[in-house]
């Protein structure tokens, strides 16, 4: 029983290894792609759509509307980023339930990857929406002795994001681990059936709290433009 | 170790080339799709409406049609009803105009009937008259009624006054001294020999040169008629006759309808 799929090695190659967290990582990558181009090589505009089209239509319109509710504004440039934060973490925490995989959210240095990405996509997002000086000056709001708290507050929120989803999804897993040990029948496919929608859950808080990281730094930019307006 | 920086670095690489696919293969296209589908729509709602404005003009036209056809009916009726009425106006002053010319003709008709009783009885009334004029003549004077007649024409001849006499030579002069004697009779040669001595006498200057020749006509009744060269001078009954006449002709105007001589022109009797 491992509790990190980071160690399982299958396969090393000089320094070049690929862990069962890269490897479950690119087999989820291939699915959405390749599924994704399945779909999308046949879209029709007119007539009836095909199942798939009408679900990936579902799936992107959810988010879409889910990010303009959050950030309440035209949700089109943080769609790539944060669709795929939500598409990704669902896909692996579902694919769960086929025996033999190990979901790569269940790694902490996947969530840990996701979390840093974040943390770059917010001064990433909030200097192209407004401009590096507005956003640096962010930093220094409501006064200049804000400056290390601000920044501790931006650190803190992406660790806390890393380790919410890591140790989620990791949980579940090795609540069936243990749960194998002592009801070997029925009770470890409950825990799974829940573990299938802590699994979505999470994938939402992550997609929605990016958004939301995101957001507040344009927001709070937003509020300094009125300021220096008035 | 449960944070492996090497496999942190192969998962933001791995996330990013997944956010680039997925971009390229799945919101990309799927947001397209649903882009253009949106404007199909929308344009198909406002060809919808285009069509539906179209409609509603073209029910607008329609009525607006059909309006002025029901006013044309209208007016052709109500032309056709001022015609009728015309025509009718027409027709009843025609069959007015020809009652009153039949009326008219009726009178006339009337009158006319009236007059040719009249005449016929003019003349049966003076021959009675006549008879029985002479009748009691004969009865009474022992005497032909024709000899006073005669008498008293030829004394009439012989009195005429001094215009007359010239008037009456002027005449004789101009038909050759010509004289035809009208008479209800046969007049005898000696009255026709009297005759021309008082004409002789009246105008000297015919002496020898008068010639008298005698006409029966039944029309005198009674009486003698000298005509000289559209001279005429006239002893008869026809006076008497006139008085009987006039009175006969007002019992006969009293009898008849009123409205007959009011509007008939010519219908005054003579």
């Amino acid at each position: 029983m491992t509790i990190n799929p980071d160690e399982i090695i299958l396969l090393q190659w000089g320094w070049f290894t690929i862990n069962s967290t890269i490897f479950f990582t690119w087999l989820v990558m291939f699915l959405l792609t390749f599924g994704s181009w399945l779909v999308t090589r046949k879209l029709t505009s007119e007539g009836e759509l095909s199942r798939w089209q009408n679900l990936l239509e579902v799936i992107v319109q959810g988010i879409n509307s889910q990010i303009r509710e959050v950030s309440r504004r035209d949700p089109g440039p943080y769609l790539p980023f944060v669709g795929t934060l939500f598409i990704f973490i669902a896909t692996s925490n579902i694919l769960a339930i086929v025996p033999g995989y190990t979901p790569p959210t269940s790694s902490l240095s996947t969530t840990a990857a996701l979390a840093i990405c974040v943390f770059i996509a917010v001064p990433v997002f909030g200097i192209a929406n407004q401009g590096l000086v507005n956003y640096l000056r962010q930093y220094l709001q409501p006064t200049i002795f804000m400056l290390p708290f601000n920044i501790i507050g931006e650190l803190s929120r992406t660790l806390a994001l890393a380790v919410r989803l890591y140790g989620n999804i990791m949980s579940g897993t090795i609540i069936v681990g243990i749960l194998l040990t002592i009801t070997p029948l029925v009770f470890p496919i409950v825990m799974q059936a829940l573990g299938l929608l802590t699994g979505l859950i999470q994938a939402y808080i992550f997609a929605i709290l990016a958004m939301v990281y995101i957001a507040s730094a344009n927001q709070a930019q937003q509020e300094i433009v009125k300021k220096g307006e008035k | 170790m449960l944070i492996d920086w090497y496999t942190i670095i192969f998962q933001i690489l791995n996330f990013l080339i997944l956010v680039f696919l997925l971009r390229r293969y799945l919101y990309g296209p799927i947001i397209r799709a649903m882009d253009d589908r949106e404007k199909k729509i929308v344009e198909r709602e406002e060809a919808a409406a285009e069509k539906k404005a179209e409609a509603e003009k073209a029910e607008e036209d329609y009525r607006r049609q059909k309006e002025e056809l029901e006013e044309q009916e209208e007016e052709i009726r109500e032309k056709a009803r001022e015609k009728a009425a015309e025509e009718k106006n027409e027709l009843v002053n025609k069959a007015r105009e020809e009652v009153g010319e039949t009326k008219r003709r009726w009178e006339e008709a009337f009158e006319r009937e009236k007059e040719t009783f009249i005449n016929e009885l003019r003349r049966r009334i003076g021959q009675q008259a006549c008879q029985v004029a002479r009748h009691c003549l004969e009865d009474l004077a022992d005497s032909r009624l024709e000899e006073l007649i005669w008498d008293l024409f030829l004394e009439k001849i012989a009195d005429l006054p001094e215009e007359e006499s010239s008037a009456l030579q002027e005449a004789l002069a101009s038909d050759d001294y010509k004289v035809v004697l009208h008479s209800a009779f046969d007049a005898p040669d000696e009255k026709l020999d009297r005759l021309s001595e008082s004409l002789q006498k009246a105008v000297p200057a015919s002496e020898g040169k008068i010639s008298v020749s005698a006409e029966v006509d039944q029309n005198l009744v009674c009486g003698l008629e000298l005509d000289a060269g559209g001279y005429r001078v006239a002893w008869n009954i026809d006076s008497y006759l006139e008085d009987v006449e006039e009175q006969i002709l007002d019992e006969l105007d009293q009898s008849a309808p009123v409205e007959s001589s009011e509007e008939v022109p010519g219908g005054e009797e003579e």
